[in-house]
Parts: C-alpha cells; sequence; structure tokens
C-alpha cells in the first residue's frame, strides 16, 4: 500500500469566463500558442541575425550548439523524470539532484584519469556515479516513498558534500584523448560537442518518443490510477526515469570535463536554469507535455538567447530576468489555454 | 487511525507502539540525534552553545521557513522566499545608508519584501500560474534586477561608524539578555501560530491546501486567501532580509537564495513528519531545529567541513526515509 500524502496538489480556480468562448477560438488559441513559440523562437533568430551579421554564420550557430550540450543533456534527463512523474512539480516528477550529480561525475572522470587510468575507466566510473546516484533516487523515491521534491534534494546534499570531500572544493585538471576529441571541432569546424549534443538527442527522443516503454512513461505521469490498473509496472517505471536521470548528470559530467578540461566547482548553479529549460520545453510541443525534442528546442532557445545578447553586447545581467520572463509569458499563455480547454 | 485500528480489533503492542512512534516521528528524530550529539561531543549539550544554535543556526533560517509554511500551507511552494529577502536587504541598507532614519527605511524594507508576495500573488491568483513556476520566474526576475541595481552584483557596504544605533541594536541587540533578532523570531512564531490555528484566515489557507476543489464548494473564495498568503509569505521573509542586512552591516546581491532550499527542506519535513501531515508552524520549527542541530553538532564533532555538508544529507535522508517507511508500515 502506497501512501498518497497531498502535501501540495496543484491550486484550481474556477475555469476561467474570460477570453474566447466559441470552440473555434478555443483553437485558434491553441494553435496560436503552439505555433507561437516557434514563431518567437525564429522571430529571435531574425532579430540578432539582422543586428548581428555573424550571428547566423555557421560558426556561430555550431559554438551555440556546442555551448548548449551540458545543459541540454541534463535538461533531457530531468524531461524524463517530469515525464514520469506528472505535470506537477512538488509533489509529482522532479529531480533536484542532477547539477550536483554532473559536478561529482566530473569530478570522478577528472580524478580517475588523473590517477593514470584509461578514457574507458573514466567513463564507466562518471557513468556509474551519475547511475548510482539515480539509483539512490529511485530506491528513495519509490521504495522508501519519500517525495520527489524532497527525497532528490537530500540526495543532493549528500552529493554536492561528496564532490566536495573528492575534489577539496579545488580544480581537479584532465587531460585525456576523449576529451580532447570532445573540445575539438568536427565537421564544418562545427564543436564536437554541438553533434555530441544532437546525437544525444536523437537517440533519447527515439527511446523516449517511439518505444513501448516511452509511451507507459507518459501513461504513468499523466493517468498513475489507470496505468496502475491497467497492469502497467508503475514502480518500476518511476525507477527507471529516475536512473535514466542520473545516467544523463553522468553524462553531462563527462562532457563539462572535457569544455572546462577539468572538473570544477559551482555545478550546483546549473540547477535552476536547467529546471527552468526542462519546464519551457513543453511548449515546444503540440500537445504542451515534456519532450525530448521540446526540451532540446528550449535549451537551444536560451543558448541564442544568451549568445545574441554577447553578440549585441547587452549586458549578460538581463539574461536570467529574460529567462524569467520568457517561463511567466509562455506558462501564463499555457495556463490560459488549458482554462479555454477546461 | 484511531479508526483504523478499532475496525480491525484489538491493536496489538508492537502496531500501537508503531503508531506512537510514527505520530511523533520528528521529536523522537530530535532526540535522538540530540543524545547522540551530546554523547558524541561534550561541549554540544552545554548552555552556550545551545545558545549559539539558536543565534547562528536558527533565527534566520526560521523565519524564512515560516514564510514558506505559508505558501505550502495553501498548497502552493514559494522558490522567491530568498527574492523577498533581498529586496528587504537592499531597500534598508540602502536607504539608512542615504541617511533616511531607520525606522522609515525598515517600513521601505518590508514594503519591498511584499511587493515581491504581491507579485507573486498576481501571476498566481490572478493569471493562475502553479505556484512553482510563478515563483521560479519571479527568481529569475529578482535575480536580474538586483544586478541591474548593483552594477553587476556589487555589494552595498554600510560602513560600522555610519551605521546608526538603532540599526546595529536589530542586528546584534538583547532585550533583556536574549537577543533581539531571536525575540523578533519568536513573535513571528507566535504570531503564526496564531494565525494558521486561530484566525479563520489559517483555517481556510489550509482546507485550500489541503482539498481545493472542497474548499471552493464551501462558498470559500481560494483567489483571495491564496493572495494574501504569498503577501505574507513575501512580509515575513522580509523581516529575515532586516536582520540579516542589520547582522552583516551589507547587502550582497541573491544572498538570500541560501535560505531556499533549506526552508522548504525544514517546511517539508515538519509537513510530512507531522501527525496530520498537514504544514504546521510547530512541525517547521522542529524542521528548522533538526537542520540547526545537525549543522551545528557536526561541527562541534570535528569532522572535516566537507565531510559535514555529506553528514548533514545523510542524516536528513535517514530521519525521511525511517519515517516515510515507517508510516507506510502503520497504514499497511
Amino acid at each position: 500500500m502506497s501512501v498518497d500524502i497531498q502535501l501540495a496538489p496543484v491550486i484550481h480556480f474556477e475555469p476561467g469566463q474570460s477570453g474566447f468562448s466559441s470552440a473555434r477560438g478555443v483553437n485558434l488559441a491553441a494553435a496560436a500558442l503552439r505555433a507561437g513559440s516557434l514563431i518567437a523562437f525564429v522571430a529571435i533568430l531574425v532579430v540578432f541575425s539582422v543586428t548581428a551579421p555573424y550571428f547566423l554564420s555557421v560558426g556561430n550557430i555550431g559554438n551555440v550548439l556546442g555551448q548548449s550540450a551540458i545543459s541540454g543533456v541534463l535538461a533531457i534527463g530531468l524531461t524524463i523524470v517530469l515525464i514520469a512523474g506528472g505535470s506537477n512539480v512538488v509533489t509529482g516528477g522532479i529531480d533536484l539532484s542532477l547539477a550536483a550529480n554532473m559536478g561529482l561525475s566530473a569530478a570522478v572522470y577528472a580524478t580517475i584519469a588523473q590517477l593514470g587510468y584509461g578514457d574507458a575507466t573514466a567513463v564507466a566510473a562518471a557513468l556509474l556515479t551519475g547511475g548510482l546516484i539515480g539509483v539512490v533516487n529511485a530506491i528513495a523515491v519509490v521504495g522508501a516513498g519519500i517525495v520527489p521534491l524532497l527525497a532528490t534534494l537530500a540526495v543532493m546534499n549528500i552529493v554536492a558534500g561528496l564532490e566536495l570531500v573528492l575534489t577539496q572544493n579545488t580544480v581537479i585538471p584532465a587531460s585525456t584523448p576523449l576529451l580532447t576529441a570532445l573540445s575539438s571541432s568536427g565537421l564544418f569546424g562545427i564543436p564536437a560537442l554541438a553533434y555530441v549534443l544532437l546525437v544525444f538527442t536523437l537517440i533519447a527522443a527515439a527511446i523516449v518518443q517511439y518505444t513501448p516503454a516511452g509511451l507507459r512513461l507518459y501513461a504513468v505521469g499523466e493517468f498513475p490510477d489507470a496505468a496502475r490498473a491497467a497492469g502497467l509496472p508503475v514502480r518500476r517505471l518511476v525507477a527507471g526515469a529516475f536512473i535514466a536521470s542520473g545516467l544523463c548528470g553522468g553524462f553531462a559530467g563527462i562532457l563539462s570535463v572535457s569544455n572546462l578540461s577539468g572538473s570544477t566547482t559551482g555545478s550546483g548553479e546549473m540547477l535552476l536554469p536547467v529546471v527552468v529549460t526542462a519546464l519551457l520545453g513543453s511548449v515546444f510541443s503540440r500537445r504542451l507535455v515534456p519532450t525530448v525534442i521540446g526540451t532540446l528546442l528550449s535549451t537551444l532557445f536560451v543558448g541564442f538567447l544568451v549568445n545574441g545578447f554577447q553578440l549585441l553586447n547587452i549586458s549578460s545581467v538581463l539574461v536570467s530576468g529574460v529567462q524569467g520572463l520568457l517561463i511567466l509569458l509562455v506558462v501564463s499563455a499555457t495556463t490560459l489555454l488549458r482554462r479555454q480547454e477546461a | 487511525m484511531t479508526l483504523q485500528t478499532s475496525s480491525i480489533g484489538t491493536p496489538t503492542l508492537p502496531r500501537l507502539l508503531l503508531g506512537t512512534v510514527v505520530d511523533n516521528a520528528l521529536v523522537l528524530a530530535l532526540v535522538t540525534v540530540f543524545a547522540a550529539f551530546s554523547i558524541a561531543t561534550p561541549t554540544f549539550p552545554t548552555l552556550a552553545n545551545l545558545q549559539s544554535i539558536l543565534v547562528n543556526n536558527f533565527t534566520l533560517l526560521a523565519i524564512v521557513a515560516i514564510a514558506m509554511t505559508f505558501a505550502v500551507s495553501v498548497g502552493g511552494i514559494d522558490l522567491s522566499v530568498g527574492t523577498a529577502v533581498d529586496f528587504a536587504s537592499f531597500a534598508f541598507v540602502s536607504l539608512v545608508l542615504a541617511g533616511q532614519p531607520v525606522a522609515i527605511a525598515a517600513l521601505a524594507g518590508l514594503g519591498a519584501g511584499a511587493a515581491v508576495g504581491a507579485f507573486n500573488a498576481v501571476l498566481i491568483s490572478g493569471i493562475g500560474i502553479s505556484p512553482f513556476l510563478a515563483t521560479l520566474g519571479t527568481l529569475f526576475i529578482g535575480r536580474s534586477i538586483q544586478q541591474l541595481l548593483t552594477n553587476g552584483g556589487n555589494p552595498v557596504y554600510l560602513p560600522p561608524s555610519g551605521a546608526p544605533e538603532a540599526f546595529r541594536f536589530l542586528g546584534r541587540g538583547a532585550i533583556a539578555g536574549i537577543p533581539v533578532p531571536l525575540v523578533i523570531a519568536a513573535v513571528i512564531v507566535a504570531g503564526a501560530t496564531l494565525i494558521l490555528t486561530r484566525a479563520r484566515f489559517g483555517r481556510v489557507a489550509l482546507a485550500i491546501g489541503i482539498q481545493p476543489s472542497v474548499a471552493r464548494y464551501s462558498g470559500i473564495t481560494a483567489r483571495a486567501h491564496v493572495a494574501v498568503a504569498f503577501i505574507l509569505v513575501g512580509l515575513i521573509a522580509a523581516v529575515a532580509g532586516l536582520i540579516l542586512s542589520a547582522t552583516v552591516t551589507v547587502y550582497i546581491p541573491s544572498s538570500g537564495n541560501a535560505f531556499l532550499l533549506n526552508a522548504i527542506g525544514a517546511t517539508f519535513i515538519g509537513t510530512t513528519l507531522s501527525r496530520l501531515g498537514r504544514p504546521n508552524i510547530p512541525g517547521t520549527i522542529l524542521g528548522v531545529l533538526l537542520l540547526g542541530i545537525v549543522a551545528n553538532g557536526l561541527l562541534l564533532t570535528g569532522l572535516n567541513f566537507y565531510w559535514q555538508q555529506v553528514g548533514t544529507g545523510l542524516l536528513i535522508f535517514a530521519v525521511l526515509a525511517l519515517s516515510f517507511i515507517n508510516r507506510r508500515k502503520a497504514t499497511a
């Protein structure tokens, strides 16, 4: 028997009476939002490319892709947990340990590489670290029944502490053939990390969007009772989502070592931006649900925004403000839309 | 609980014991941790150290966690409590620096915190955005605003000589031997407990948090109550901002975020480990005490600073896991 403690259900208000009244208007509004996010994306690209000539060059686009690789991998990991946990972030799916996971995995990779072991060992160790963190999350959430927000918060503290113990809060430099390859430029002078992000996204999307297991994840997240009644292994699927997210953290750790030529402190700073990116991702999908491709688009959206600001010499302090405004705009549009459909 | 056991028949002794353990999980956890540290380090249970726990590990987090409890009580969460702390601190320090009377500056600080709460209230009650996302947006926007106000994140110092007497009193003064911040925290604890348990507003807020639909059908104006709750969050967090800046005589941009995760932890520990599983002030306070005692106790054990963070995480994790597992057994 599981205990359903209603810690913080979503606040539901009376469906609004404002706005469109006819079904046609609703459809129009829905289409407008779905198209709107993409149009906004394109509009920003156009504005930047007109004002900053270098913006639309192949080199710059490749740069943005490469710089987005780490946050993209993390956000996709979080997306999997969001899918399996449902839309309520407080009681449902969230993995607050992801950024700390990346930090520890990076530290493990760098330490092992520095000890003189080969890339294969270091990669395996980093992925194992990430996977183990995912297993701990899964046991805490599925086994002990702790709410994901609390469970992953506690795990985040442990993992961040372990990273400090391992690195003594210093930078651990690392240089291996794999890291050199990852930080070099590939085809068309585009950073190798950009290709890594694209390939990773394709694989993740193929698994989540096009396999029976992926479909079941959505069922578990959106209608847990129905999924249980239909005989789906709900607990195993949720546990799997947390482990997958942990592995993504480990993978992002390897990428971050290559990007910074070593493990560095302060990975926790990535947490909230990654949460925002993953949550924003659902507007880039047709049914306004979290999807892997949607998350990739929202990662690139944020990446291009930051990059454009840099090219135009707009102060970088505005970036987080714009991110905040974006999420509010997008979410209020989604909320108003959902109200129409209700 | 009693209904369930009576329907089964005479409760067995182990079951009764288990029920008692589950009902008082938080107090038991606190007593266990306290006893363990008292045995491990002789300096832990001294009066001086217990005082230092209250002053250094308790006061500010308790105030922020109480603010968070109001957000959780209406079924929400507030990721921007730190933003309210920062805005209050910024307004307070800047105005005192500009030579304004401390009382006026403090009022402005409270107003700044309440404004953050009001912004959230508009997003949540007005537009209907879920509290998690709305306050996440506020957190990000607040970060940019603070950097813009401080030329990219420079702290605003108040020279110790330039700080008025009243300003220093707020941070380091004492009333009848009790530090002023602790007195303020006690007043807020008492006030918040009264509001949540005795006042109509508190009961309505909890009803909205537990059963939004039932609350709605009973004719409760949920929107208004949720809005007031989030403004209260900003206002209470602002008090922490005033005390923080008066203690360290400086405003550091985005420093209030340091409280966020601990405040969430304390509030949810208090909520989930309480008998009814509802947000409540005593539970939150016990949660803050647990975090404070663990932090202080580990410090005294002389453990490497980095291991302390691991230890804190492990202890909290163990408490959570044990209580959730016991709860599951008790209801099975």
